[in-house]
């Protein structure tokens, strides 16, 4: 019967040791450390939280709903993002605005962040931009908080607000109604002041 | 002459009767031909120019839905050139169509957007801004109109001319500004309007009672009969199955019953489907128990009693199988029939007729109840204004089969209060009217969407239920309990 001999392996000697190679990944360490002592290289170390790490703009972390320019939500209740999530995590309550140029918007806009895979289905499905993963990564919280994302909390998030500032408003065309456009419904009211959102 | 012709279309020969139009061939050969404004319940428009196909011979492309078939035709519905006017009328289509398919309930159900995808999908070539039209439009208790989604195929305006007779509809102005709308001060006033919104190919119409609920595409249908007349309607019942919600019902074509339609009071039958207005426990003498308690309680009440000492109280809304196997049950139990009564509403006008579909018997199964009783051998006696028939029966019993649609009795309450009067009542249905409670026994039953059975019509036609999973798990159907019930007891007969 043939067989092989594996009982020594041809790359063992001492430069490929235990101790030999310890020795030098505590060298490049200490090099290192020395370097960073006397300031010659800077710390790749992140001191979070009291440090946050600068992520690029296009980074996909939490979830949240950009605004129309006079600050009401962007959405147009149409489920797309709902439809498409592969994890069923939104919940959407559509409603009959009172303002006459929306027509439909969320009463109820939800996330179960839980059981969200951050896929960002929901931003590509979105056909008025009014969703976005945002810059926020730190989601960790305590089991008795609320895990599910209200329409509030994904409108009026403060690292949100922090971090993008205007660039919460939808730059998107305004898929509103044309002034002149006729409507009749009971409850539509012409001027936004009645919007009730 | 003969008044058959046939005619090829894509090399298949079909033969229809003379006078048929290509787009009938087409239809009973299977072959589908685009349309918009053609609907096979109403008269020809050919208005939409969108049923383009090649006929040999004739130098131009014709609308398959106006031009006659003739013997030895040949069309084509496939080559290349039909297909592109296929795609240019629908570029027509979509100039002035604005793009609001995300607030359209219509998205998911449209033949504008279906045709889009199956031969449209290109880019514009309009430079020229859309025309605006009044939107979001109060045509009437059940419709909203939005006129820019219109593509004036005129199907609404030839429903309200030819099946309602109301003509409330017209198209107004010329050109790019035609649009649809009501006569001045008039309003769609008739019991038949949500049709208009299942007719309508794209979104201008939509249903006031389904609007902005639900997306179409997270409902499953399932075709049942309606239960809320005597005509029995074939109907697709929409659910979203996730939620275990009912959001409506829609007419499925049966030319023998229904045709093409269905009335607003028969689209109503959804709402008394779902958890929230149905009771879900039962309740005996006023306390919740759970179901093998209450139909142990049932079982012994049977049992104690002769079978002349039980009063049966039935109305019109279960299926054959369910009255069948409660007598059976009730015979085996307690080795007789027991007395029968019919409970039918105080204002019901059983020989109405609204002349299009809908019946003044509010029961969707009169007819198939009376069977099963002649087959049984029992007399029933009639209980409408007038209750001493049952209140000298000397029953010690009651059992009451009320009424799944109870919008089918306005006087629902009046007569539950003098049916509570009996001894021991046991009431089986799904009520929340207040004397029910007061019942000795209030069992929750099944609704017609979660039951398999038969319906028979007022004509004498027998159509089958299609059960969808249940609501609530736990309830059955009276026949599940009964024999049930006659299972577990010992043969008296």
């Amino acid at each position: 019967m043939a067989y092989v001999n594996v009982s020594r392996d041809p790359e063992r000697n001492f430069k490929n040791g235990y101790l030999a190679t310890s020795l030098v990944g505590m060298g490049t360490t200490l090099v290192t450390f020395a370097k960073q002592v006397f300031g010659l290289e800077e710390s790749a170390t992140v001191q979070w939280p009291e440090v946050e790490y600068q992520y690029s703009e296009r980074f996909k972390g939490a979830h949240f709903l950009t605004k129309r320019p006079d600050g009401r939500v962007r959405c147009t209740a149409c489920f797309l993002c709902a439809t498409n999530c592969p994890a069923q995590c939104i919940t959407i309550v559509a409603g009959e605005s009172s303002d006459k140029g929306v027509e439909k918007f969320p009463v109820r806009f939800e996330i179960d962040i839980l059981r969200c895979v951050f896929c960002g289905y929901c931003e590509e499905a979105c056909p008025v931009d009014a969703i976005r993963m945002g810059p926020e990564y730190s989601m960790a919280g305590l089991a008795e908080q609320k895990w599910v994302y209200t329409k509030d909390h994904l409108l009026e998030r403060d690292a949100v607000k922090r971090k993008l500032g205007e660039k919460q408003v939808s730059k998107k065309d305004e898929n509103t109604k044309h002034e002149t456009v006729e409507s009749s419904l009971p409850g539509i009211h012409a001027d936004h002041s009645h919007s009730g959102h | 002459m003969s008044n058959q012709v046939t005619l090829t279309i894509n090399n298949q020969a079909i033969t229809v009767p003379a006078g048929s139009t290509i787009m009938e061939a087409a239809q009973k050969l299977g072959v589908t031909v685009p349309h918009f404004c053609w609907h096979p319940g109403l008269s020809i428009a050919g208005v939409c120019r969108f049923c383009m196909v090649r006929v040999e011979g004739m130098p131009k492309l014709q609308i398959a839905c106006n031009t006659p078939a003739s013997e030895g035709m040949k069309v084509d519905t496939v080559s290349e050139d039909v297909k592109d006017a296929h795609k240019w009328a629908l570029e027509f289509h979509l100039i002035n169509h604005p793009l609001d398919c995300p607030i359209c309930d219509q998205a998911g159900e449209c033949e504008l957007q279906n045709y889009y995808m199956k031969v449209g999908k290109y880019q514009s070539q309009m430079e020229d801004d859309k025309v605006l039209k009044p939107k979001a439009l109060d045509v009437g208790d059940t419709l909203v109109l939005d006129t820019e989604r219109c593509i004036l195929c005129s199907r609404c305006v030839r429903f309200e001319d030819e099946v309602t007779k109301t003509s409330t509809l017209g198209i107004f102005n010329r050109g790019d500004q035609a649009t649809i709308g009501t006569y001045k001060d008039k309003k769609i006033k008739h019991n038949y309007s949500y049709n208009l919104a299942d007719i309508c190919p794209v979104g201008a119409f939509t249903a006031k009672d389904f609007r902005f609920k639900c997306r179409v595409w997270f409902l499953k249908e399932t075709s049942t009969v309606c239960p809320g007349c005597s005509t029995g309607c074939n109907v697709s019942l929409f659910q979203n199955r996730n939620q275990r919600e009912y959001y409506r019902l829609k007419p499925k074509h049966n030319p023998d019953v229904n045709g093409y339609w269905m009335c607003d009071t028969g689209r109503t039958m959804y709402e008394h489907l779902n958890a929230s207005a149905r009771i879900a426990s039962p309740l005996l003498s006023g306390e919740q128990v759970s179901f093998p308690a209450a139909l142990h309680a049932l079982g012994d009440a049977v049992q104690s009693v002769s079978a002349e000492k039980i009063a049966v109280v039935f109305t019109a809304q279960y299926t054959n199988e369910e009255y069948t196997s409660v007598l059976h049950a009730l015979k085996k139990m307690t080795g007789g029939l027991p007395k029968v009564f019919v409970w039918r509403d105080e204002s019901e006008k059983e020989e109405d007729f609204d002349g299009i579909l809908m019946r003044g018997d509010r029961n969707p199964n009169t007819r198939g109840m009376n069977d099963v009783f002649k087959t049984e051998g029992v007399k029933s006696v009639l209980l409408k204004a007038d209750y001493s028939a049952l209140a000298s029966s000397g029953a010690e019993l009651t059992l009451i089969f009320g009424p799944e649609v109870e919008s089918a009795y306005p006087n629902m309450q009046a007569a539950l209060s003098r049916l509570v009067e009996m001894k021991k009542t046991v009431f089986f249905g799904n009520g929340m009217q207040e004397p029910v409670n007061k019942m000795w026994l209030r069992m929750p039953v099944k609704v017609f969407a979660e039951k398999s059975g038969t319906f028979v019509n007022f004509n004498g036609i027998a159509q089958k239920l299609k059960a969808n999973a249940p609501v609530f798990p736990a309830v059955k159907c009276v026949s599940e309990y009964f024999s049930q019930l006659s299972e577990t007891t010992q043969s008296k007969a």
